[in-house]
């Protein structure tokens, strides 16, 4: 029977292996919480961008090289104005060879396309002109626009044509009338033309009210008014007559006053094995030659060396240690097991060293692992000799300094929110306030710098975080504050803040009653 | 001090503005005692208080010599099975107690014997693989008697045990209750019941709105209850001539005249004897124009108590 010897327990565990127990207990929470799957994403997030980044240099590679590699002495030796031919003799089949050309229509005579003037020799008699448009556009859309048609006399000052009255073609909409065209003015905006979709037989007329000498005409088309040019009148013709019935035509205009100019551009690309060079050339001759590697090992690792700062300190372990440490207690008080734990036969600090212990097990696991992990793949596709130099020289202490920066996140960051979630309810507040002092961390008095995590984490990272001169000297003072100089300073600094944040953890929670539904 | 009970010394406990319990002076001896009252009168209170859950606002509470704020000491000699039905999510009826045993300090071995032998007692054999999450009301509030037990403690402390239990279980666990008070064990229940609990019960605690309205043997308590002052008001003309007459009697504990003359407030510790004296009184000529019964909510609150008619 159980109770033969009442009372009469196992040797009490000393403190450690009991945080122990409770730490391997805790485990299955921090890892496998309901409410904290989202921070497998944010950890992993970054090693998904570099391996998307590192297939696609793989698959260039591929294609590049398929067919042979071209020496890079014969690559550097290509120079500006050589022919495609000479090029191409030399260097033989290109890794990517692409054509294209491009045309661009130029007035013959250098007028600009979309005022037109139509004088005719000699001057004649009219009382009605009349446009009449047979291909309304360049670009083929069956829409004639006029932003101002001008008559003069043989003194060519006056516009006869100002304010008559208009008629024309069904206009686009009510305020695209024939009146437009003779209102004197093209700055109205789009609706200041006459407007028609009328394609067979286009017409605008304007009444001049009687007979009078007519020497030049003016017609103001779709660039005029701001339009697009290609949308200018292609072929028109305009006719006079005395008594709007017999009609003479004193004007023909065809679209033949333009010239088509054509360049044929040509990109040839060359692969060495580690560098592409896009050699183009235009109308055959080499213009322009850009040599870049495939891979930059060294913009790779400064690229690692942002995303490790703003990314992962920043963002990943500071939000992932706020869903793991809140919810070490709060969240076992909202699911209502707390006292399972406030029964066991721990101290309270015994308790929260085992928790604590289980929340960082966890953090640093997903995230320094997240962090190596992304580290590790951002190197994969890159020259395994560039590599090997690396390892040689710094590589190895840059990782080790990542992953101490990473696990004293965790450690820090960790030990705030743990405290965080036995002193406050609810997690938005200490987060953003949190958040907020962080950022502002370099505006803060000397004293009050040193009461943050990042100012310490800051200077452990052994690459400096890209950081572009241009931004404003606000954004450069937040996105990098003020660190301490040495990396031993730092790690005690961490731990003091940290010490000094558990401290006040262990008081709550000696203090910490269960309080089931008394939360939210 | 006593290290051999459980004692409360002036304990109040305050929800905020909420009184939990209010006060409480209490001395258990070891043996079976039960803690009865309505649903909020402040038993789960005591319990906390007693296990270290919640902390008294003033007084203080040892149990056997330990302070609750001690949990290292106490839950060792302890057990609790709370009236709290949530268990982890992990927790399977099995490992629900092993884990707690391994807290404890057992090796895994023999956490696990210990938890298979708690779990039999408590006939959860069958179910001890399955979630708890997914176990039936009674059967999670089997789980929580196995692990409250499965230490094998000398203080068990036990919120509402009985509660959902089919009357095979419940008569097996009365009959542990027994065997573990008589080996000079604590066993602290609660019930809102007095029936569920007074013949299996060395003492009771009646507690009613954080209070304690009686405590001790349960023959005892019910004679207190019994006989626990009922006022009455009597609108009578010669109110002082009345008041001289029932002063003689050894029944009434207080009288107090209103101000009018025309009127009594009366206490009594028994109502039989009153309303005899009152006929009495009303038969020797005294005009007696109504008995009003001045309490009848407390009234009501002793006869749930004692579980009247
Ligand atoms: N966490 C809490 N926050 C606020 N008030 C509480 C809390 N716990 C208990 N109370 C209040 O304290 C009083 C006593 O509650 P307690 O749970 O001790 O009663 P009980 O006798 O166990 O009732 P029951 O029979 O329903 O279990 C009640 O008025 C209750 O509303
Ligand atoms: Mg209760």
């Amino acid at each position: 029977m159980i109770h033969d010897s009442p009372g009469s327990g196992p040797r009490p565990p000393g403190p450690l292996k009991q945080a122990w127990t409770i730490a391997r207990i805790e485990l299955r929470r921090a890892f496998l919480s309901k409410r904290g799957f989202w921070v497998y994403g944010l950890a992993l997030l970054p090693s998904l961008i570099f391996l998307g980044h590192g297939v696609e240099v793989k698959v260039r590679r591929n294609r590049l090289s398929a067919g042979g590699l071209t020496p890079a002495a014969l690559v550097d030796r290509v120079s500006k104005g050589e022919t495609v031919e000479d090029v191409l003799e030399r260097l033989g089949r290109p890794a990517d060879d692409q054509k294209w050309e491009r045309r661009k229509r130029v007035r013959a005579d250098g007028e600009s396309a979309s005022v037109t003037s139509h004088a005719i020799e000699p001057a004649t008699e009219a009382r009605y002109v009349r446009l009449n448009i047979t291909r309304p556009v360049y670009s083929g859309e069956p829409t004639a626009r006029i932003y101002e048609f001008e008559v003069y006399g043989p003194d060519g000052t006056a516009n006869l044509a100002l304010k008559r009255p208009a008629t024309g073609s069904d206009p686009c909409t009510p305020e695209e009338g024939p009146e437009k065209a003779f209102n004197g003015s093209v700055s109205g905006g789009r609706s200041d033309k006459w407007c028609t979709h009328e394609t067979w037989n286009a017409f605008l007329q304007v009444d001049l009210g009687s007979i009078l000498r007519v020497r030049r005409f003016v017609l103001k088309h779709a660039g005029a008014g701001g339009e697009d040019e290609e949308w200018d009148t292609r072929e028109f013709n305009i006719q006079v007559s005395k008594d709007g019935k017999m009609f003479t035509t004193v004007v023909n205009v065809t679209g033949a006053r333009f010239v088509e100019e054509r360049t044929s551009y040509r990109m040839l690309v060359y692969f060495d094995g580690r560098r592409q060079a896009y050699l183009r050339f235009e109308d055959g001759r080499l213009v322009s030659k850009q040599v870049r590697p495939l891979l930059d090992f060294e913009e790779d690792r400064q690229v690692f060396a942002g995303v490790f700062q703003y990314f992962y300190l920043r963002l990943a372990i500071f939000f992932g240690c706020l869903g793991i440490f809140m919810n070490l207690f709060r969240g076992e008080m909202l699911d209502r097991t707390l006292h399972f734990w406030l029964l066991a036969p721990a101290r309270r600090e015994v308790l929260l060293a085992g928790k604590f212990g289980a929340g960082l097990i966890a953090s640093t696991a997903i995230f320094a692992g997240g962090a190596l992990l992304c580290f590790a793949v951002m190197i994969w596709p890159h020259d395994p000799a560039e590599v090997q130099a690396y390892w040689e020289g710094a590589g190895m202490t840059h990782v080790f300094w990542y992953a101490i920066a990473a696990v004293l996140g965790c450690v820090g960051y960790g030990s705030v929110f743990l405290a965080a979630g036995l002193l406050l309810r609810n997690p938005i507040i200490p987060a953003a306030l949190l958040l907020g002092w962080e950022s502002i961390n370099g505006f803060l008095p000397q004293m009050l710098q040193k009461l943050s995590v990042l100012y310490y984490l800051q200077s452990l990272c052994p690459v400096p975080a890209p950081m572009d001169k241009e931004a404003p000297p606000l954004v450069q003072l937040l996105l990098a504050p003020a660190a301490p100089a040495s990396r031993v300073g730092a790690i005690l600094g961490l731990l003091a803040v940290t010490a000094l944040v558990l401290w006040l953890s262990s008081i709550a929670v000696r203090r910490m009653q269960i309080s089931y539904g008394a939360e939210v | 001090m006593n290290t051999r009970a459980v004692v409360f010394d002036e304990v109040s406990k305050f929800y905020g503005e909420v009184l939990g319990v209010n006060r409480v002076t209490l001395n258990i001896p070891p043996g079976i005692t039960s803690l009865v009252g309505p649903n909020g009168s402040g038993k789960t209170t005591l319990m906390n208080l007693m296990t270290g859950l919640i902390h008294p606002d003033h007084g203080s509470i040892s149990v056997r010599g330990i302070s609750p704020r001690n949990p290292e000491h106490l839950m060792r000699v302890t057990g609790y099975a709370t009236q709290y039905d949530a268990a982890p999510r992990w927790a399977t009826g099995f490992s629900f107690v092993t884990t707690s045993l391994l807290l404890h300090g057992y090796g895994r071995a023999e956490a696990e014997e210990r938890a298979w032998k708690a779990l039999e007692r408590l006939s959860l054999t069958d179910a001890a693989n399955r979630k708890v999450a997914a176990y039936s009301k009674g059967m999670r509030q089997r789980v929580r008697l196995a692990q409250a037990i499965a230490h094998d403690p000398e203080i068990l402390v036990l919120d509402e045990p009985l509660n959902g239990l089919d009357p095979l279980v419940r008569a097996r666990t009365i009959d542990l209750f027994r065997t573990w008070a008589a080996q000079g064990r604590h066993v602290i229940l609660s019930s809102h019941v007095l029936q569920e609990v007074d013949v299996i019960s060395d003492q009771v605690v009646l507690i009613a709105n954080g209070m304690i309205v009686a405590e001790g043997e349960i023959r005892n308590v019910r004679e207190e209850i019994h006989e626990h002052p009922s006022q009455f008001i009597l609108r009578c003309r010669d109110a002082s001539r009345i008041a001289a007459l029932l002063f003689n009697e050894d029944h009434i504990t207080e009288i107090r005249l209103n101000e009018d003359q025309q009127g009594l407030l009366v206490m009594t510790r028994d109502r039989e004897q009153f309303s005899r004296a009152l006929s009495r009184i009303a038969l020797g000529g005294h005009k007696i124009e109504g008995v009003i019964p001045a309490d009848e909510n407390v009234d009501a609150l002793y006869e749930y108590l004692i579980g009247g008619k």
